[in-house]
């Protein structure tokens, strides 16, 4: 079996669009995905019972079917039933967003429940309302102790990118997969996309690692 | 907009039997993933320093590459490296068995090094040998905080079976697809294929909380 490492290099800047799409994807989702889950981590703590049941079966239902089969819906049902037409893009987004708003939901709420009532109660005796209280004493507690795991998700988002290439968004695996079957050269064109993921993964990785021994909680 | 099931009532069949691939696929990944876990954990933190650098390499080589790479890579170029090819199923178990280990290693080896130190200095100053200690002291303590993260991993490897639709495994999704392609019902077709992942998913966490909250004080150190 001989090896054409060639294909690769020549290919180089598909790749490269590849990666770029990969990681705007990311950037954008999770630009959109914070204040997303943000939002639904709130609404699943409202006093109002029928808000917060909404809203949790809302958040468990994204948490609990799979999100490639969450992309296929929305690319396929949307247009088909609910006469919504999207680019493949916007689907992609969509798609990411709602998914990693649900996971960030329970990363917020966690960490607006891991702070201590005393902090609730403190600020309350002080005459703030419940809504200044959260605004300026909990939230940025919360965040800041949520904030390893909030890049945790973002690691994993920029894996679950790939999954956009199913329904065409040139993102890397879509370009690698595609220079594939067009050279034929399926190990070094497999081997680079592998490789090209773990370089810009493994950056990120150790850069979580590190948020995670920096912002360690010790009460 | 107008809602017939009927596709999907008359071929039950076809969808049982994704189905039923799902349910394999899933479970024989977690048996793979979880051989190559504990051993892995294990190795990583009571092997020696090689054997920790050895499964540091293949935890953060698997965990920055995503599910889709290394099942195409596993199923399309495998094949070539050693010369014999794969069935799309046995490349899933294997690709996604392998993705899992990484976890389930690194998950293992976090509750084993979150044990204190000084359980394992007093079990030595007692006269155990490490293997005894090891066996009575620090796996029961390391075993229950591992389960509720190996819980959420049996979530995601069941989630992650979907991803194997791309190699043409024919589990449930790739029949769903099948399916809406030849009816032109993607909407009854896909939303009960969600349906179906929600029914297997979510009892299977609420019930891995459940019991974690029962066993959780016998962890506590």
């Amino acid at each position: 079996m001989t090896l054409d490492w060639s294909v690769v290099w020549d290919n180089r800047w598909r790749l490269i669009a590849g990666a770029e799409m990969t990681i705007l994807l990311t950037a954008i989702t999770m630009m959109l995905a914070l204040p997303g889950g943000l939002i639904l981590a709130l609404l699943r703590l409202s006093p109002l019972r029928a808000v917060r049941s909404a809203t949790t079966w809302f958040v468990e239902f994204f948490r609990a079917t799979p999100l490639i089969l969450q992309i296929y819906w929305m690319f396929y049902v949307l247009p088909a039933a609910f006469d919504i037409r999207l680019s493949e893009f916007a689907t992609a987004l969509l798609g990411l967003t709602l998914n990693v708003s649900s996971f960030n939901s329970e990363t917020f709420r966690a960490g607006i429940q891991s702070i201590r009532p005393g902090q609730w109660n403190a600020g309350l005796a002080l005459g703030m309302s419940k809504p200044q209280v959260m605004r300026k004493i909990i939230l940025p507690q919360a965040t800041l102790r949520v904030l390893p795991a909030l890049a945790s998700t973002w690691v994993s988002l920029f894996k679950d990118t790939s999954l956009v290439s199913i329904i065409a968004v040139a993102d890397l695996s879509y370009v690698a997969l595609k220079i594939r079957s067009e050279t034929y050269r399926v190990l070094e064109v497999l081997t680079a996309m592998a490789a090209l993921y773990c370089l810009m993964g493994y950056p990120q990785a150790k850069l979580v690692d590190w948020l995670h021994r920096r912002l360690k909680v010790t009460e | 907009m107008d809602i017939d099931v009927s596709p999907l009532i008359l071929n039950w069949q076809f969808i049982l039997t994704g189905l039923g691939f799902t349910i394999s696929l899933s479970l024989l990944s977690i048996i793979l993933g979880a051989a190559i876990g504990i051993f892995g954990g294990v190795a990583r933190t009571y092997g020696g320093p090689l054997l920790d650098t050895i499964g540091g390499v293949y935890v953060d080589l698997v965990r920055s590459i995503p599910v889709l790479a290394i099942l195409v890579w596993t199923y399309f170029a495998f094949p070539l490296v050693i010369g014999e090819s794969l069935t799309p199923f046995t490349g899933g178990v294997l690709a996604l068995g392998v993705h899992l280990g990484a976890y389930i290693t690194e998950t293992i080896r976090a509750g084993l090094t979150s044990v204190r130190p000084g359980q394992m200095r007093a079990a030595l100053a007692l006269g155990m040998s490490r293997t005894q200690a090891i066996r009575t002291i620090i796996l029961p303590q390391a075993v229950i905080r591992m389960l509720p993260p190996l819980g959420s991993l049996i979530v995601i490897a069941v989630k992650d079976s979907a991803i194997a639709s791309v190699i043409a495994v024919p589990e449930l999704l790739r029949q769903s697809q099948v399916l809406a392609g030849k009816t032109f019902r993607p909407f009854e077709i896909y939303t009960s294929a969600m349906l179906i992942y929600f029914l297997i998913c979510y009892p299977t966490a609420r019930m891995i909380d459940r019991i974690y909250r029962n066993l959780a004080p016998l962890g506590a150190s």
